[in-house]
């Protein structure tokens, strides 16, 4: 009869699970029957499930240990997800559920087998054992793996929708126990916004299991939340960190149709208000499923209306141990015996194979039970405090690590249990004083004060007579701590990364205390001396792809990129940019620029407008070279190099008018550029006038080159003398093109061709484009890409700055150093160009033309020019085959001593063989008289 | 993430800046000898405590503002309009975003 | 009306169309010289493309005359004579007018200037600019933009340029162009990153239903 619900108890005040609801999922290949309300996990257990997992190094069955989002043994596939805490996740009708981490089965486990070998497997073993040899690592890795816990996920599986929201508030509010929702209403009360996070499907924290006078004072908290508009409740979410300037991060869990949602929130105060963890007790047999934590059993009991078993022993030494007894008897179970901590009792061991069946007193009795529940102490997660700035102290008293008080910014403060103890009252009383001084802080004033809230005495239990588990997620026993004290790790630092104990996926919320105790009982040390280990962001689990969230990647097109695309054109990511590689032939591209004339979108060139009467003095600052006498009309190429000397961008500037000018950078360096103007004029030349404009986008940039082109350009302009003798090389005009006014032209020549580049109001590149298309049909012309315009520029020998230069490349060394202008008063890198051309000249490296001895090869970019004996005397930064000359061509920066006219060098390719090339005369392959661009 | 409290935006977040360094002025360009030149493109102090520096708001105002910072904390004591400097050394090239990208500009 | 120039026949006057850098989905016709969308949208929240308006950059002292006369400081905005003026920087401003009227503005600014030094450059074509209006529009916008949206720190009239979706974007509060009542942004961007942003914003709107609409170009400016 697996599948029935068998456990199931009459309704219970205040439970969650809807009776008339019931739910069908699949748990290990088998169907279950569970109710609308239910975790997984309690679905189960009242369908008679008791093991989930098995451990991670010993493959020890588990079952429910704390029934809340951290129980170790409950971690489970749900249809293609790994890793679903299954004692949180809210129970979906049709779930898949799996176990993960057994292999075959979880009622046969091989790997169950390390249990009989477990003595060996000590702390420190996967160290001490998979060091040497070295070669034997990838083997390791694979026996490793088999071991390792964690989910499937499958190749197939689609990128989940993951979501980003950004939330400014006064105040957030962590944690919704009793003093959370105080607080938060205090704060709104206090005129604050407010966000109330909440780990939990719901608000109340352990009001919503412990009795019928909690739940009252529960919906009156919950109705003044509700009657709060100013407070934004997140339920399923966690605040997983908190860092500087109070940036705090909270994962909304399944919420607006994301998997997850990460929530950045800049808060005027934070308050913390985790509550408390139940903490578990070291004995023998301590992870066998039957043995539980006080807490779970309540939780069980009264939120999911399941009964945890039917014999049960007690050991309790709080008021909530005593509080889970009584539920037990309430609901029909046996209680065998209570032990009560508070007088010196406990327990030797818990017995059982495969699930709990007995439990050992000190006194040698032994219990037959299928339930144990142990109340021995809580730990305060002090995970947010910690994140800013406060160091906890330990509290002998209450025998629990609380926040020291110290070292926290006015802005993060502290209440509930993390405080301290009190009854409900008292804790709905600090949560309000706290809530109030939050509203005063968010609002700039000095605010009230905090009533005390101590810790109450509690004794001081972690481990019984025998040794058991410390860390269940990490399979770490006392005796592994105490192993590990021995072999001299001493600290909790050091324990902690010699056992892994506290590294596993409840990351220290259940299992630092004991190990940090069983720590100081091996070493004789006091816990308040061995001090509590960091707690570091993130305080819960969040998937990479929450972190990842959607990908935010700005990328930029030319208006005429639609054009492109429906021609073919087969793109290439330039930075932001995605441009036209190529339209199917490169190489064709190129030769019609030769013979016919074709046009480019090099839309991407920076372009900047610059105005004002001191524009010559930023120009002449920025360049190398001299821009006091360039008249109106004309253009100028120019050379930027930073203050270190080295190339930085290179372009040309026109002068449309006396005070108007539009200076053109390369693509990449266009935002550096104008970045590096405004940093000279707003903080050295102050008193310059002269205004920057950025105006790349407006302008749809083409370039039209060859032969026919001229030709072409009469077809289409107009109101402007296009002859020679009007407009020729490095001149700019003002017209109209193809009906479009307000277009800037300019001849200049970067393919080497008679060119125009003409830049076109954005909105009109389109149709300018589709006019020089048909208007050019007949002339044979052909749009062309990157990919083409970078073979012309390399058979003129035109460099590519950072391609052609690196980040050590003087402009001297870019064979730029005729226009260094030393006699200028000042320019951006002149003392470093000055000292360059007196001191370095001679040994600095070169940019030169090499042509293969054999015109089929094309030595890769970046191959190495050697010597002899292999020395390395330089490399090749451009080489394409040339479509024009029909043999390879490159530019190479060399060492001086072979970069003389006829040198022959010695080319390493990649593969490791050599060939030889010519150093040749002149930068330019094609015309190095420019008879051609200058037509 | 911390805030950078703009005098001209208001505070924003960090990542709306780029954080250009510690103030260095830039010497007389006639008279320096290369030792005060290359202090002024490399040597910087970098010390453990307060620091004035430069940011600039590049997805903001686009101002170079001056910012007094504590280097351990990140508690700013003061934000304001760039005073008189320079641009530094590698400035250009530490922005450079995507070196070797496939467009030069135009040439002689 | 085709006429030889050379050895080939082109139009003897061409009728030049103007594109945005967004394209909204549905049927297109030539409105005003500018080829746009018609799809209009009812939803709750809407994002609709305005970039044929007339944008123009100015700038100029803060302290100046200009800056007087426009009467708009960096970081607010107010509408006169159908022209939005934003305070887009310090010394820095957008004005926002009717489709083609970028020259008219430039005058008039220029003329405003009395012997400042000031420049005003027609930047229509060089920005995207959009609008997001709705009742959640603020919730949509704060999925991608970190900026506190709340009335208390940005409200009616604010303006700011900040990190969208990772892109530098002008934002301004303009409850009052959009004329429903509802709270509106105003959003522009490099041009080229127009259909960018547009798709963010449309993703960060699909959980309060956004649809995108053709431009408004409406008389009354942005």
């Amino acid at each position: 009869m697996i599948g029935t619900a068998s456990r199931r108890l009459p309704a219970q005040t205040g439970e969650l699970v809807d009776r008339s609801r019931p739910l069908t999922f699949r748990w290990d290949g088998r169907d279950y029957e569970g109710l609308q309300g239910d975790t997984i996990v309690s679905a189960l257990l009242a369908g008679g499930v008791d093991v989930f997992s098995r451990s991670f190094k010993y493959s020890r069955p588990r079952g429910v240990l704390s029934a809340t989002f951290v129980d170790p043994g409950c971690t489970v596939q749900v249809d293609a997800e790994p890793n679903v805490r299954a004692a949180h996740r809210r129970l979906a009708a049709g779930m898949d559920v799996r176990p993960q981490n057994v292999w075959p089965s979880l009622r046969f486990d091989v790997k169950a087998a390390n249990g009989l070998v477990g003595r060996f497997l000590t702390a420190g073993f996967y160290y001490k054992t998979f060091i040497k040899p070295q070669r034997l690592w990838p083997a390791y890795q694979q026996v490793l793996s088999r071991f390792a816990s964690g989910g499937v996920t499958s190749r197939q599986n689609v990128h989940g929708y993951y979501d980003k929201r950004y939330v400014h508030v006064d105040v957030v509010v962590a944690g919704a126990g009793p003093a959370g929702l105080a607080a938060a209403v205090a704060a709104a009360d206090a005129g604050c916004s407010v966000l109330l996070v909440e780990e939990e499907y719901e608000l109340g924290g352990h009001l919503r299991y412990s009795g019928e006078a909690s739940l009252s004072m529960l919906s009156e908290l919950r109705a003044q939340v509700a009657a709060r508009p100013s407070i934004e409740v997140m339920t399923d979410s966690v605040v997983t960190g908190r860092y500087d300037d109070n940036w705090v991060a909270v994962m909304q869990r399944d919420v607006g149709g994301a998997i997850e949602r990460l929530v950045k929130v800049r808060a005027g105060v934070l308050v913390a208000a985790p509550g408390l963890i139940e903490r578990p007790y070291v004995f023998a047999g301590n992870d066998l499923p039957g043995v539980m934590l006080s807490t779970a059993v309540r939780r069980l009991i009264n939120l999911y209306a399941v009964k945890p078993g039917e014999r049960a022993v007690v050991l309790t030494a709080n008021a909530d141990g005593d509080a889970a007894a009584a539920d037990l008897t309430r609901v029909g179970v046996d209680v065998v015996r209570v032990l009560d901590g508070r007088a010196g009792e406990t327990i030797r061991r818990a017995t059982g194979r495969g699930r709990l069946q007995a439990v050992e007193l000190e006194d040698g009795t032994v219990l037959p039970a299928d339930l144990l529940v142990t109340a021995t102490g809580w730990t305060a997660p002090t995970s947010l405090i910690n994140m800013a700035g406060d160091r906890p102290v330990w509290n002998p008293t209450a025998a629990r690590f609380v926040p020291s008080g110290d070292g926290l910014p006015p802005t993060v403060l502290a209440t509930g249990g993390l405080v301290g103890d009190g009854s409900t009252e008292e804790l709905i009383a600090h949560g309000r004083a706290v809530g109030a001084l939050a509203g005063d802080r968010a609002e700039g004033r000095a605010g009230g004060s905090v009533p005390e809230l101590a810790g109450e005495p509690h004794p001081a239990m972690f481990r019984a007579s025998t040794h058991g588990f410390v860390d269940f997620s990490e399979d770490v026993s006392s005796k592994d701590v105490v192993a590990a004290a021995k072999e001299g790790y001493d600290s909790s630092e050091l324990v902690k990364r010699f056992t892994t104990a506290t590294m596993g996926p409840s990351q220290g919320k259940l299992e630092t205390i004991n190990t940090i105790a069983v720590l100081s009982e091996a070493t004789g040390r006091g816990i308040e001396d061995l001090g509590t280990t960091v707690w570091r962001p993130p305080y819960a689990p969040i998937s990479l792809g929450a972190l990842a969230g959607r990908v935010f990647e700005p990328t930029r097109v030319s208006p005429m990129q639609s054009w492109h695309e429906e021609h073919g054109a087969v793109p290439l990511l330039a930075g932001q940019w995605i441009r036209p590689d190529h339209y199917g032939a490169a190489a064709e591209e190129a030769r019609n620029v030769r013979e016919n004339v074709g046009i480019i979108d090099v839309t991407p060139l920076g372009k900047l407008a610059l105005s004002g009467p001191d524009v010559p003095k930023l120009l002449n600052l920025v360049y190398v070279n001299k821009w006091s006498k360039l008249a109106v009309g004309s253009v100028r190429y120019g050379v930027m190099c930073a203050e270190d000397g080295v190339v930085m961008d290179d372009g040309v500037t026109g002068r449309l008018d006396e005070h108007r000018y539009l200076m053109s950078t390369t693509s990449s360096g266009a935002a550096t550029v104008w970045e590096w103007l405004e940093n000279w004029l707003q903080t050295a030349h102050t008193d310059w006038q002269v205004h920057v404009t950025p105006v790349t986008t407006a302008y749809a940039s083409i370039n039209v080159a060859g032969p026919k082109s001229r030709q072409l350009m009469q077809r289409v302009v107009e109101g402007v003398d296009l002859s020679t003798e009007a407009f020729g090389y490095m001149k700019v005009r003002q017209g109209r093109i193809a009906g479009v006014d307000d277009c800037v032209m300019w001849r200049i020549g970067f393919t080497g061709e008679l060119s125009y580049e003409m830049h076109v109001p954005a909105s009109y590149g389109l149709h300018v484009w589709e006019a020089l298309l048909e208007a050019g049909d007949d002339l044979g012309i052909q749009a062309f890409g990157v990919e083409a315009q970078r073979i012309l520029r390399l058979e003129k020998g035109h460099l590519i700055v950072a391609q052609d230069t690196d980040g050590l490349t003087r402009a001297h060394s870019a064979g730029l150093g005729g226009m260094v202008k030393l006699d200028k008063d000042d320019f951006a890198g002149k003392p470093e160009l000055a000292w360059h051309e007196r001191d370095a000249l001679a040994t600095a490296p070169r940019l030169v033309a090499l042509q293969p001895e054999d015109p089929s090869a094309v030595p890769p970019e970046a191959s190495q020019i050697i010597t002899a004996d292999g020395g390395i005397l330089g490399r090749i930064t451009s080489s394409r085959m040339s479509p024009t000359l029909g043999h390879g061509i490159c530019l190479a920066q060399v060492d001086p001593a072979v970069a003389a006219p006829g040198t022959v060098v010695t080319i390493r390719l990649p593969s490791g063989s050599d060939i030889t090339a010519t150093v040749r005369e002149d930068l330019a392959f094609v015309d190095p008289e420019g008879v051609r661009l200058r037509a | 993430m911390i805030r950078i409290p703009c005098p001209h935006c208001s505070a924003r977040n960090s990542a709306e800046f780029r954080h250009v360094g510690e103030a260095a002025p830039r010497p007389d360009p006639s008279t320096a000898t290369p030792e005060q030149w290359r202090v002024y493109l490399y040597e910087r102090s970098n010390p453990a405590g307060w620091t004035t520096e430069t940011w600039f708001h590049t997805m903001g105002c686009r101002r170079f503002i001056s910012v007094e910072r504590h280097t351990v904390t990140n508690e700013i004591r003061s934000a304001r309009p760039v005073g008189s400097t320079g641009p530094g050394p590698a400035e250009a090239l530490s922005a450079r975003g995507d070196a070797g990208s496939p467009d030069a500009g135009g040439q002689a | 009306m085709w006429t030889r120039k050379g050895c080939v026949c082109v139009p003897e006057t061409w009728t030049p169309v103007a594109r945005s850098a967004i394209t909204v989905p549905g049927p297109r016709s030539v409105v005003d010289g500018w080829e746009v969308s018609t799809r209009r949208s009812s939803a709750a929240l809407r994002l609709s493309d305005a970039s044929p308006l007339a944008k123009v950059s100015v700038r100029a002292d803060p302290d100046g005359a200009l800056a007087h006369a426009l009467g708009v400081r960096f970081r607010s905005s107010h509408r006169r004579d159908g022209i939005l003026v934003v305070g887009s920087g310090p010394g820095e401003w957008l004005l926002v007018g009717g489709v083609g009227a970028a020259h008219q503005i430039a005058e008039q600014v220029r003329g405003l200037a009395a012997g400042d030094f000031v420049t005003a450059i027609d930047v229509t074509h060089g920005r995207a600019l959009m609008r997001l209006t709705g009742r959640d529009a603020s919730r949509a916008l704060s999925k991608v933009c970190a900026v506190d949206l709340s009335d208390a720190v940005t409200p009616e009239g604010a303006a700011f340029r900040t990190s969208v979706a990772k892109l530098t974007t002008d934002v301004v509060r303009d409850d009052a162009g959009a004329g429903t009542g509802e709270p509106s942004y105003l959003l522009h961007c490099e041009r080229s990153s127009g259909q960018y942003l547009f798709e963010c914003l449309l993703d960060a709107g699909m959980e309060f239903g956004v649809e995108p609409s053709g431009p408004t170009v409406d008389g009354g400016g942005a």
